[in-house]
């Protein structure tokens, strides 16, 4: 480990970093507006899902380097091929989570929404997808966290990220940078985790965290034994 | 076919429970008329109108419409619950919520709960909430499907008091669906008993219903005890009261022994009850000793004349050692007892009338009020 190499490539570094956050949550967020009205339609009409959750699990068995060889033709050597081919990743694991917070909304809420006399769309947007809102968020984070470590993998078409450090320190037989590079996605990932986190807490203030949840149970069996 | 042929009118500002086995069509029933289950044949008119010729989503703003599991919105307070329907409707949010704290006080909410979520209620609080927002944007007609069942005992019947305080003085035409034949004769002005297969077997008030079940079915289902259960809406003022066994405390045992009663009823200086002394105990005292310090058996329970019913009579009897129903007025203060004789005397005065409401079940499905 050479720690004077860090300060000396600072700006690299940093470089490199912003790039592959870049690759890593553009894909999910993409990835999320798509599964939104896919998730709608497959949580409405049944028949939709099963079709469309095979065709993308199979693409999600390709392997990230055949997926973006596949669409060099099309985009070239570019940000866009490996966008594409991380957006559909990102699919993968989002879909299937709007999906199951669409379906779990419970029933009697679903009903006593259409009694209070909501519209289908004005029902959609303010009572269920709010309620599937933790389930997607799980999803977004698992995608966003598997888009940075994707990510890497574009240097090997020369998109920048921080798998040039993995690379370069290969190819040059020097390790301080693959370790440099492994903490960088590593971190990277942790924080965009967090800060997921954080924003489905502000979201969802209503799913209170289980430690008001356990007082408030408790209050209510003071309530029924007073 | 879950209903089939059903023809059923529910009058304005009455309470009309539907209550049946499981699977009888009730739910469904109560779900054509809110248009959540569109029924394949024949009509269901609201105020004179068809309700398939409405807006599906205006109609139901203007029917309210509570769950048994409550169905309020995890994700919103308890007041933005409650002004679902007013928000719906375009009234400002603001205005909205003032009239949510208004029904938090109807329903007999703490207004600090408005800001809770509703899983931070008991089950008990979130029907109350579930009520609330039905009623929210006054809506003469409410629907309401075995809103009590998912309570405890104690609870339920506490909901049960307050949906008749809040019709009382309400008046909305309501229609409750239950397969709890003891509620719908609690909270019902007419009861409308299904059969298996979504057919009625009969419409009547409560009282009728236990006193002249149109078949054996009917009977069945409304239970062996219909006999005691309809003295709940036979009122005591018929009720003969003898009031000779009544002593105060500082009567003395001769005195006592002197009126001839197998048992007698010692009273405090208001007028209360205080217990029952058997003859045969008196006989074995001292004639000088005052009544109040004589040991006295517990009234057990003693029953108001006039807003009581014969079942609260009969109930007080039996419970009591001396076989004898003590009857108080308002303030407590013993009026006079009643034997089993006198208390059957009573019932058999009230089945006159009975007898001409057996002559009334031939049209059953007619409007009454």
């Amino acid at each position: 480990m050479m720690w004077s190499w860090i300060p000396g490539n600072w700006s690299l570094i940093w470089h490199l970093t912003w790039e592959n956050a870049k690759l890593g949550v553009l894909p999910a967020l993409y990835g999320l507006v798509l599964s939104l009205p896919l998730g709608v339609i497959a949580a409405r009409w049944r028949w939709f899902y099963p079709p469309v959750l095979t065709v993308i699990t199979i693409l999600y068995a390709v392997p990230s380097l055949a997926l973006f060889i596949a669409l060099i033709p099309a985009f070239g050597l570019t940000d866009t091929t490996v966008i594409i081919a991380l957006t559909v990743f990102s699919l993968c694991v989002i879909l299937p989570n709007v999906v199951a917070g669409l379906r779990a909304v419970p029933a009697p809420v679903r009903q006593a929404a259409t009694a209070m006399g909501y519209g289908p769309l004005r029902r959609l947007v303010t009572v269920e997808l709010p309620l599937a809102i933790p389930l997607i968020i799980a999803g977004l984070r698992v995608g966003v966290v598997s888009g940075i470590s994707l990510a890497s993998v574009g240097q090997l078409i020369g998109v920048s990220s921080l798998g040039y450090l993995f690379i370069d320190g290969l190819q040059r037989s020097f390790p301080t940078e693959i370790y440099v590079g492994l903490v960088l996605v590593i971190v990277l990932a942790l924080v965009c985790d967090l800060i997921l986190v954080a924003v489905g807490r502000v979201l969802t203030p209503w799913a209170a965290d289980p430690r008001e949840r356990r007082t408030s149970r408790a209050a209510r069996l003071v309530k029924v034994a007073g | 076919m879950a209903v089939d042929a059903l023809n059923l009118e529910v009058p304005e500002g009455k309470t009309v429970v539907l209550v049946g086995p499981s699977g009888c069509g009730k739910t469904t029933t109560l779900r054509m008329i809110n248009r959540l289950v569109e029924p394949t044949q024949g009509l269901i008119l609201l105020d004179g109108t068809d309700v398939k010729s409405r807006n599906p989503a205006h109609l139901r703003r203007g029917i309210g419409y509570v769950i048994q599991q409550t169905g309020l919105f995890p994700h919103r307070t308890v007041e933005d619950n409650i002004a679902t329907v007013p928000v719906l409707t375009g009234w400002p949010r603001k205005k909205a919520r003032e009239r949510a704290r208004e029904l938090l006080a109807l329903v007999g909410l703490e207004p600090e709960l408005a800001k809770r979520y509703p899983h931070q209620l008991s089950g008990g609080q979130q029907q109350r909430v579930g009520v609330a927002r039905a009623l929210a944007a006054d809506p003469p007609v409410l629907l309401m499907d075995e809103p009590f069942s998912a309570v405890d005992p104690v609870v339920r019947a506490a909901l049960q008091d307050q949906l008749l305080s809040l019709q009382a003085e309400l008046r909305k035409t309501i229609v409750l669906v239950t397969h709890d034949i003891e509620e719908a004769i609690k909270v019902g002005d007419i009861v409308a008993l299904f059969r298996p297969h979504g057919t009625l077997a009969q419409v009547a008030p409560p009282e009728q219903l236990l006193a002249a079940p149109a078949d054996d079915y009917v009977a069945g289902f409304v239970g062996f005890d219909r006999g005691i259960r309809r003295l709940s809406f036979v009122p005591t003022e018929g009720l003969v009261l003898d009031a000779s066994p009544i002593l105060p405390a500082d009567a003395t045992v001769a005195k006592a022994l002197a009126v001839g009663q197998p048992w007698i009823c010692v009273t405090d200086a208001d007028r209360r009850p205080r217990g029952w002394v058997a003859a045969a105990t008196l006989a074995e005292t001292p004639g000088d000793t005052p009544l109040g310090q004589v040991a006295t058996e517990p009234v057990g329970h003693a029953f108001t004349v006039g807003t009581d019913s014969l079942r609260a009579a009969l109930d007080a009897a039996v419970l009591s050692p001396a076989g004898q129903a003590v009857g108080v007025d308002g303030d407590g203060r013993v009026r006079g007892v009643a034997t089993f004789d006198q208390i059957r005397a009573a019932i058999q005065a009230a089945d006159a009338p009975a007898a001409d409401l057996r002559l009334d079940q031939r049209i059953p499905e007619g409007p009454r009020s």
